[in-house]
């Protein structure tokens, strides 16, 4: 697999909690391809959401290093323009902002682009509609569903156009056919944008869609293979050595 | 939907908490420009008696704490009246004291002769008679309070033996004197007891005469006395102004101080109630600059409104106080710009001050912290 090829390129991430007593990350090490699927799972507490924080820059590593499309994040200073240009985020819990309507929070990362409120508006629209939900742009969070909420969310997250998406349980607060839902709809928006979608799930069901499965163990990663959707179980990387 | 919108939309979700600093805010404003407006007017109307009765300017003792305690003498007036460059001095005293319910009421004695060169168009009646005692010209205003006619007789001090004769009443376009009243020197002199003394004097120059120039040769010939040209040197001969500015500079520091801690308390609370919100914006790609300009915006456009409502009811309480007459006879109230804007300067003011920790604390979140937070 060439560089050309991966769009995050994680190696040997250390994150330490509580002055160091606690060791969410302990030496994390895998790639995902671009234009790929990529389900984290694991037990409770194995990491996985906190590798995701990492890659989405919400956190810093204590130690090692993270590429995003050949872009190391790790040591950058400003990482605004990271989160709003090259990924996309959706929470386990939706995150929309309550005063707004669904449109007006489809909106809010696309302040940083320059856009005028006219075009702001208008994507807007067509991401909803894209998620199904054109005819709900003027309802505010507490009139949509949890479904609705979370597919808000990931029109949210495409807003800027990002060529990653990554998802932290997104289907976590669902029920089981909301869940497929929003699911469907993530896996449509990465095929029709051509999205690398990293998704954290502890649900068997919903890991079982991607097109690979990275499990986590103790922040580490255990294992790493193809989708049994796919046929295959060949790890594609696995931890190096602290 | 405009960034200008989402700062309106922030401060509508805590609708009594926003009116409520709103109207903390507002107060301070309030004191700040309706004092300026007094003040102002105020200024304003004590420079118009330096050009009373159409001179081109007034001479006063230099150094006096109050115009009515500018004591100048028949030497004075001497030295003045040297001048070639003088067509006509009028000497007056000056005095204020309680008529009717005005405690301050402006008294003007005047040699009943100098009323040829001192302009107070008569409205009704006559000028004071040569040697004639106990008469009165009242100013169209004092005439109004007072409810007096031709004919009818005022007290002029506390005494029944001190009712004078309205003879005339007079409009001379000067508050001061539109609201008091002129009257004879001697008798001003005996209700004062100060005889021979006189308070300021009234200066007409020849034509053609610079007035500044020739006013600043008389401060260098004769430096205990104080020319009085522009509103500028009231402080040469009265103390009364500045210490109403003391106070105006006062009560800003004040509005700036308190208005300063309301906004501060509001917008801290409203940061961290949102701290989550700081987080999920902060995630999307949101730049610390931004988040700053939000709460910075919010604090903004809460002192705005403040200052405009501020503003409005400073205008109202002014109009309202000079329904008194006791304000009416000093003050015809005026709106100067500059008032407004130092209103709102201290609105700006207090704004930044009150939401720089705010907004350096909200956009100093950890994003990951923040989206944790409940």
């Amino acid at each position: 697999m060439s560089d050309q090829d991966i769009a995050i390129d994680v190696r040997r991430i250390v994150k330490t909690f509580d002055d160091g007593r606690t060791r969410a990350l302990d030496g994390a090490t895998f790639q995902v391809r671009r234009g790929e699927f990529v389900a984290l799972t694991g037990p409770s507490g194995c990491g996985k959401s906190t590798l995701l924080h990492v890659i989405a820059a919400l956190e810093r590593p204590d130690e090692g290093e993270i590429f995003v499309n050949g872009e190391e994040i790790t040591h950058k200073r400003d990482l605004s323009r990271y989160r709003a240009r090259t990924i996309g985020l959706v929470f386990q819990l939706h995150n929309l902002l309550p005063t707004l309507t669904a449109s007006e929070n489809v909106q809010v990362p696309m302040y940083e682009t320059g856009l005028s409120a006219g075009k702001r508006r208008q994507r807007a629209q067509e991401l909803l509609e894209l998620v199904d939900l054109g005819d709900k742009a003027n309802k505010r969070p507490t009139e949509l569903s949890g479904g609705e909420r979370q597919r808000v969310a990931i029109a949210r997250a495409l807003s800027n156009d990002p060529p990653i998406l990554l998802a932290d349980e997104p289907t976590g607060n669902l029920d089981s056919k909301a869940g497929l839902r929003v699911l469907e709809v993530l896996r449509e928006v990465q095929r029709t944008h051509g999205a690398t979608l990293l998704l954290v799930t502890h649900d068997p069901t919903i890991a079982a869609a991607a097109d690979r499965i990275v499990r986590m163990l103790d922040g580490r990663i255990d294992t790493a293979e193809t989708s049994p959707a796919l046929g295959g179980t060949a790890p594609v990387a696995v931890d190096a050595d602290p | 939907m405009p960034f200008v919108l989402l700062i309106l939309r922030n401060l509508l979700r805590q609708k009594i908490r926003t009116s409520l600093t709103v109207l903390g805010m507002s107060i301070g404003i309030t004191a700040v420009v309706a004092l300026g407006i007094i003040t102002e007017s105020a200024l304003s109307a004590t420079g118009e008696l330096f050009t009373a009765g159409g001179s081109d300017f007034a001479i006063g003792r230099a150094g006096s704490s109050d115009l009515t305690l500018s004591v100048l003498t028949e030497d004075d007036l001497a030295d003045v009246e040297a001048y070639d460059d003088i067509e006509h001095v009028t000497p007056v005293l000056m005095a204020f004291a309680r008529v009717g319910s005005n405690p301050f009421f402006a008294q003007l004695g005047i040699h009943p002769a100098d009323l040829d060169y001192f302009d107070a168009p008569l409205v009704e009646g006559r000028h004071l008679e040569e040697g004639a005692t106990r008469e009165v010209m009242l100013g169209d205003q004092a005439a109004s309070d007072l409810g007096a006619e031709i004919g009818e007789t005022v007290i002029m001090r506390r005494e029944p033996d001190e009712a004078f004769t309205v003879v005339g009443i007079y409009n001379s376009g000067t508050t001061y004197l539109d609201g008091g009243a002129l009257l004879s020197l001697d008798d001003l002199r005996e209700l004062e007891n100060t005889p021979d003394l006189y308070s300021l004097f009234f200066v007409r120059v020849q034509p053609g005469v610079a007035v500044q120039t020739f006013a600043d040769q008389i401060e260098a010939d004769h430096t205990a006395l104080a020319t009085l040209v522009e509103i500028d040197d009231i402080g040469e001969v009265d103390q009364g102004l500045e210490i109403m500015n003391a106070i105006n500079l006062g009560i800003t520091i004040l509005a700036v101080f308190i208005g300063g801690i309301a906004v501060m308390n509001t917008m801290v609370m409203a940061v961290f109630e949102r701290t989550r919100e700081f987080g999920i914006l902060r995630a999307v790609g949101w730049r610390t600059r931004r988040i700053l300009q939000m709460v910075l915006g919010e604090s903004l456009v809460l002192c705005l409104i403040a200052s405009v409502l501020g503003s409005l009811v400073a205008v109202a309480l002014t109009r309202l106080i000079v329904t008194l007459p006791t304000v009416r006879a000093f003050i015809t109230p005026e709106y100067p710009l500059e008032v407004f804007l130092r209103g709102f300067a201290i609105g700006l003011t207090v704004a930044l001050l009150g939401a720089l920790y705010p907004a350096y604390r909200a956009a100093s979140f950890s994003p990951a912290q923040a989206i944790r937070y409940e």
